[in-house]
C-alpha cells in the first residue's frame, strides 16, 4: 500500500549538524526567515536567502533535495510567473515565484531533517502553553495519533473499494467511489471510540465517569 | 412608593406586576442544561475524539489520493468533499475541530497535504487562502445542516446542497481570493478570474457532499440526532 510507506514522510535520516539543531530553533529560524522574506519583499534579500538556503541544504547534505518541490510546483509557478511578468514586469514575476520557492524550500528543509514523532510531539508541546485556555495537551496528542493512526485504514478503504466499483463498472460514480469510503470511516471511528471508552482513555478530567457512547445521543 | 407610581394612584405592586417577565410567575423550574454539552470545550467525549481523528484521516486520505475521473476525463480531488462532510456530519464544532486537526498536522510538517507535500511552505503559496479556508468553511457548513437537520426530515438532500454551497460562498472563495491576492499578488479582477475556475467542480463537489451526508445519516440516524 503506497500511503503507508509514504506517510513515514520526507525525513532523510542523518548526522549532520542541520539534523541535529533542535526542532524549536528550526522552527522559529524557518518562521522568522519566510516572514522577513515576504514582509520586506526586496531581490537582495531574496538572492541572499536563497544562498542561505541552499547552504543548509548542502551542510544536511541534502542538496540533491533541494529542488524536489519545484518538481511539483513549476507548473503553477511558471503561470504565476508569467502571469506577474506581463502585468507588473520581470523584477515582480521573480520576487513572487522566488519568495515562494524560498519559503517553501525552508519549511521542507526542517521535514527533511526532523523525524515525524518529533514533529508530532512538537505540535503537542505547542499546545502545553495553552493550558490556561482549556487546551488539553494529553488529548490533544491522544487525538493526532489516532489521526495518524487512521489514515492508512482510510487509504486501503478507499483502494478497495474503487477496485469493487470497478468490479461493477462503476468506477466512473462518484457514489459508488465515496459514500462506502464514509460510512465505513464512521463505523471504524465508533468502533475505536468504544474501545478507548471501555478504557477510559481521553475523557475529559472533569467528566463525572465513562461519557455516552455512540449508543446514546444527550447524557 | 415606587417612583414611577407616585402620583398615579396605582400601588406599587401592580406597576411591579407589569415590570415582571412572564417565567417569574410559573413556579420554578430547574435550570435547563447547556444545550450542547458535548460541543462544549473540552468536554469532548473518547467517541468525539475518535470522530475528529478520523474524519481529519479523512480529510488527509483524499487529500493524498489520486483524484477520480470526471466526465470529460479531467480528475477531480476530493479534498474539498471531506471538509464539507466532517462540518455536515460532525457539527460545527467537532467538524472544525477535524479540519482544523488535519490543518495543523499538515502545517508541522506531515506530509498530508496534496502531493505528499506539507510544512509551513504551503503558508507562502498561492493557495494557501484555500487551505486555511477549510476551518470556518467546516464550522459554516456544520451550523447550516444543523439548522436542516432539526428542522426537517424532508428535502434534506436540497437542503444540505444548499448549506454546501452557501458555506463555501461565504468561506472559501472569499479567503481564497484573498489569499491569491497576498501571495500570488494577484489584483482583484485576476483573482477572482483564478477562482472562478474552481466554481463547477466545486458544486459537483458540494452536490455529492449532500448525497454522501444523507446515505451516512440513513446508516447512522443518531448523528442527525439533536445532541450533536
Amino acid at each position: 500500500m503506497r500511503g503507508s510507506a509514504d506517510l513515514l514522510g520526507a525525513y532523510r535520516p542523518g548526522g549532520s549538524p542541520i539534523h541535529r539543531v533542535p526542532l524549536g530553533v528550526k522552527a522559529a529560524t524557518v518562521v522568522v526567515l519566510s516572514l522577513t522574506l515576504l514582509i520586506l519583499r526586496s531581490l537582495p534579500l531574496l538572492g541572499t536567502a536563497l544562498i542561505l538556503i541552499l547552504g543548509m541544504y548542502a551542510a544536511a547534505r541534502l542538496l540533491q533535495e533541494s529542488w524536489r518541490p519545484l518538481k511539483v510546483m513549476w507548473p503553477v509557478l511558471l503561470l504565476l510567473g508569467a502571469f506577474q511578468a506581463w502585468s507588473n514586469g520581470p523584477a515582480a514575476a521573480l520576487l513572487v515565484v522566488g519568495n515562494i520557492v524560498a519559503c517553501v524550500a525552508a519549511a521542507r528543509l526542517l521535514i527533511l531533517t526532523t523525524p515525524p514523532q518529533e514533529l508530532l510531539d512538537g505540535l503537542v508541546a505547542l499546545a502545553r502553553p495553552l493550558r490556561f485556555l482549556g487546551a488539553d495537551p494529553e488529548r490533544f496528542g491522544l487525538t493526532l495519533a489516532l489521526m495518524m493512526r487512521s489514515i492508512p485504514f482510510l487509504l486501503d478503504s478507499a483502494q478497495e473499494v474503487r477496485h469493487s466499483a470497478m468490479a461493477r463498472g462503476l468506477e466512473r460514480n462518484p457514489r459508488a467511489l465515496t459514500v462506502p469510503v464514509v460510512i465505513r470511516a464512521v463505523a471504524y471511528a465508533q468502533q475505536t471510540g468504544d474501545a478507548l471508552a471501555a478504557r477510559g482513555i481521553g475523557e475529559a478530567a472533569g467528566s463525572p465517569g465513562p461519557g455516552p457512547g455512540p449508543g446514546q445521543v444527550n447524557p | 412608593m415606587h417612583p414611577w407610581t407616585a402620583g398615579t394612584g396605582l400601588p406599587y405592586s401592580l406597576w411591579n406586576f407589569y415590570e415582571m417577565r412572564p417565567d417569574e410567575h410559573s413556579p420554578r423550574r430547574p435550570r435547563a442544561l447547556p444545550r450542547h454539552p458535548r460541543t462544549a470545550r473540552g468536554r469532548w467525549t473518547a467517541a468525539d475524539l475518535s470522530l475528529i481523528a478520523v474524519f481529519a484521516a479523512l480529510v488527509a486520505a483524499y487529500s493524498l489520493l489520486p483524484g477520480i475521473p470526471l466526465g470529460a476525463g479531467v480528475p477531480i480531488t476530493l479534498q474539498t468533499l471531506a471538509v464539507m462532510l466532517a462540518g455536515i456530519i460532525l457539527g460545527p464544532g467537532r467538524g472544525a475541530a477535524a479540519v482544523g486537526l488535519f490543518l495543523l498536522a499538515g502545517l508541522a510538517g506531515i506530509p498530508v497535504f496534496s502531493g505528499f507535500t506539507g510544512g509551513l511552505g504551503v503558508l507562502a503559496g498561492p493557495s494557501a487562502g484555500y487551505l486555511l479556508a477549510f476551518v470556518p468553511a467546516a464550522f459554516a457548513v456544520g451550523l447550516l445542516s444543523r439548522l436542516v437537520l432539526r428542522r426537517t426530515r424532508r428535502a434534506r438532500l436540497p437542503l444540505l446542497f444548499a448549506a454546501a454551497m452557501g458555506a463555501s460562498f461565504i468561506t472559501v472563495h472569499p479567503l481564497g481570493i484573498t489569499g491569491l491576492m497576498i501571495n500570488a499578488k494577484l489584483d482583484f479582477p485576476a483573482a477572482l478570474a483564478a477562482d472562478m475556475a474552481f466554481w463547477p467542480g466545486d458544486v459537483l463537489k458540494n452536490f455529492l457532499a449532500a448525497v454522501v451526508g444523507v446515505s451516512v445519516f440513513t446508516a447512522f440516524p443518531r448523528l442527525a440526532a439533536k445532541g450533536r
